[in-house]
């Protein structure tokens, strides 16, 4: 019987040790933020802008340069940036939403990495609701639109097909024009791989001479990346010149199915997000190409025009239709060209107010 | 009660209290399933009935199977343990960290992969002891335990890939040894060694008897708490060997070393004859399960199923080949509904 009331002791501690560490964390959150609320509702000054990025988690080193790209920005407005992460746990992501919203959000800027695209929606709707600034990246429903809001500053994302079409290319030419490849396609059901795999039929259907011999999912992952390019390996054979994937983990995987086959080098391997692995693989001539979104770039410009809006220096009713929901530039990255992006690095003539949309490739049809 | 009776690894437990009729079809329905499946791909496909793609389904079993040892254990217990992906996440980092690598100036080679063992047995250990002292559910536990894993891998990752430059490491997953790679070797080594522990250690007689009737060997006098600490122990020491193994086919470590593998191993499992509710099954019938799910996988890529189709294609059979296995053993069964 005695044992009754441990449950209720460790439930007990562990909220206390919760409350104690939360505790820390809102006093090093509000530690900048004693400036005099003296202003309007308006403009913000400086020093009272509070900035947020969200991600996945920080495991993922793309999702982590993004972060990093925030911090960057941080500093160079003398501000520091609250790094947050969800696991890719939808529900947790909306619960932190929730926490922060609950919080001082006359000067919050946050840039957000939604979990899906159903996610957007009711973040969207609690920070119109808070008055917070609101910048989302990558995931949106098509028939949310930006401009019905005015606290949802702005929507960027990438257009997969052309990335897609791209590294397609890329391989093609690679395999001097003809033979044939292997595609592996990320999560079926999300429109990232739907649009890449897309642009990759695009790129075939000009050259007619280069055949698909098979396409498979490998969900994203490095490890089914491997177990799947080895499976059509044994499958194929000599017949696979080329190996489109839809991102560079998977490319990875193909690369060591490959090593553990013996023909590293003597296949062409192409990916996309450029991280820092795949960078290196280029350079060492494994790997084909790549294309680059910029993680430190998203990770600052999100907190960078949330925050030019937050203190008066943009007016979200004077920023073009087209600029609230755009296609951002993106790079292709070959043995040519990699030395620039080994380092990643933020510029901060990108943050200028009067240019966060240089990278714009216009509106998202 | 000395439980020392070498017969049959199912009788060494109190018998069941149903007659005998068809233990020789309930053990031979996963192997003859294998079979069947195996013949129905080689018909269907010229590419997998190759030697190239046998070697590449031992392959790639090696990893799923030494997970499936360990977890094996913990169901023959009656217990449940999700934490493989955290413990696999943790002992892939850790060894990618502790060999030669990109991110430090250690080369400790085998000491290294001993140390991130080790550590994945901890953490099974102290799954173990919170069912055993605080009395919390494996589920909830060893659930807890991934999340623990999985923290601790984020923590040592640090936001930089350690990629491994360690030969021994690296040469596992490359180098072959009568046409399969070092890898299978060590899974079929994993394989020989917890039937060799079940079969004829005390941790793995008890193991089979507290999911048979824990009552009955608590009664005569046995203190069960430290046996299933062990067992815990012993299956996360499998699943850190196989996070080592993970990283030595990627050369890289990854918190998502072990990203479905708990569920995939326990399907796997249970596809081979060994029970949810504990008391039967065992290593050799797992390791069957291993070789249906991976022939299953890879079947269906070699003769062209769409793989849009794959996911519940693959579902489906499984389903019918669990179905058909236990049909003999419903009234065991029943306890999961």
């Amino acid at each position: 019987m005695k044992f009754t009331s441990r449950p209720a002791v460790v439930l007990a501690s562990l909220s206390l040790a919760a409350v104690a560490l939360a505790g820390c964390s809102e006093e090093a959150a509000g530690g900048g933020n004693d400036g005099g609320d003296g202003d309007a509702a308006a403009a913000c000054a400086p020093g009272d802008v509070k900035l947020v990025g969200q991600v996945r988690n920080e495991s993922n080193p793309y999702e982590a340069s993004w972060l990093d790209g925030g911090d960057a920005f941080a500093e160079m407005v003398d501000l520091e940036q609250d790094r947050l992460t969800y696991d890719a746990d939808s529900t947790k992501q909306q619960e932190q939403i929730s926490q922060l919203l609950a919080g001082d959000t006359e000067c919050l800027v946050m840039n957000i990495l939604p979990n899906g695209d159903s996610d957007t929606p009711p973040i969207v709707e609690q920070a119109q609701e808070a008055g917070a600034y609101l910048v989302t990246q990558w995931n949106k429903p098509a028939d949310l639109d930006v401009a019905d809001y005015d606290h949802w500053v702005t929507h960027l994302t990438y257009n997969g097909e052309e990335s897609g079409k791209q590294i397609g290319d890329a391989l093609v030419e690679e395999i001097g024009g003809s033979g044939g490849i292997i595609a592996l396609q990320g999560i079926l059901d999300t429109a990232a791989a739907k649009d890449r795999f897309a642009g990759l039929e695009a790129s075939l259907a000009e050259n007619p001479d280069v055949e698909l011999l098979d396409q498979q999912t490998a969900n994203f992952s490095r490890a089914e990346a491997l177990e799947v390019t080895k499976t059509l390996l044994a499958k194929h054979g000599d017949d696979i010149k080329g190996i489109w994937t839809a991102n560079d983990d998977m490319a990875l995987g193909a690369l060591e199915a490959l090593k553990a086959a013996g023909k590293e080098g003597e296949v062409a391997v192409v990916g996309i997000d450029a991280v820092p692995d795949a960078l290196t693989a280029i350079q060492d001539g494994t790997m084909t190409a790549t294309v680059s979104s910029d993680g430190p770039w998203q990770g600052g410009i999100g907190l960078a025009i949330g925050y030019c809006v937050a203190t008066g220096e943009l007016a979200v009713e004077d920023i073009p239709t087209e600029d609230r929901a755009w296609y951002a530039e993106q790079f292709l990255i070959d043995a040519d060209n990699v030395a620039d992006f080994i380092d990643p690095a933020t510029d901060e003539s990108d943050f200028a107010c009067d240019n966060v949309f240089s990278r714009s490739q216009g509106a998202i049809s | 009660m000395t439980l020392t009776s070498p017969a049959e690894d199912v009788e060494v437990v109190a018998a069941p209290p149903q007659p005998r009729r068809g233990v020789s079809f309930r053990d031979a329905g996963p192997p003859v399933a294998l079979v069947v499946i195996f013949l129905v791909f080689s018909a269907l496909s010229s590419d997998f009935r190759t030697f190239a793609n046998v070697q590449n389904i031992m392959d790639t079993a090696a990893v799923l199977a030494v997970v499936t040892v360990g977890i094996t254990f913990v169901l023959m217990m009656g217990s449940i343990d999700l934490s493989a992906p955290g413990v696999m996440g943790t002992s892939a980092i850790a060894v990618a960290l502790l060999v030669a690598n990109n991110r430090n100036d250690n080369d400790l080679g085998l000491i290294g992969i001993l140390v991130a063992v080790l550590v994945a047995a901890a953490l099974g250990c102290v799954s173990g002891l919170a069912l055993v002292l605080l009395k919390v559910p494996s589920f909830m536990t060893t659930l807890g335990m991934s999340a623990v894993g999985l923290g601790l891998a984020t923590l040592l990752f640090n936001g930089v890939q350690p990629n491994i430059t360690d030969e021994t490491l690296a040469s596992w997953a490359v180098d072959r040894f009568l046409g399969f790679s070092l890898l299978t070797w060590i899974a079929v080594g994993c394989v020989l060694v917890g039937w060799l522990v079940q079969r004829y250690s005390r941790l793995g007689r008890y193991a089979f008897a507290i999911g048979g009737a824990e009552e009955v060997l608590a009664l005569s006098g046995v203190k069960v708490a430290p046996y299933k600490v062990a067992v815990f122990t012993l299956a996360a020491a499998f699943y850190g060997l196989a996070g080592v193994m993970v990283t030595s086919q990627l050369s890289a470590g990854l918190v998502q070393a072990g990203k479905g593998y708990d569920f995939a191993a326990i399907t796997a499992a249970v596809v081979g004859g060994t029970l949810l509710t504990g008391g039967r099954g065992g290593v050799l019938h797992s390791a069957v399960g291993v070789l249906l799910v991976t022939v299953l996988t890879n079947g269906l890529v070699q003769v062209g199923v769409s793989p849009y189709w794959q996911g519940g294609v693959q579902g489906l059979i499984v389903v019918a080949a669990v179905a058909a296995a236990v049909l003999p053993q419903r009234r065991r069964n029943q306890v999961t509904k």
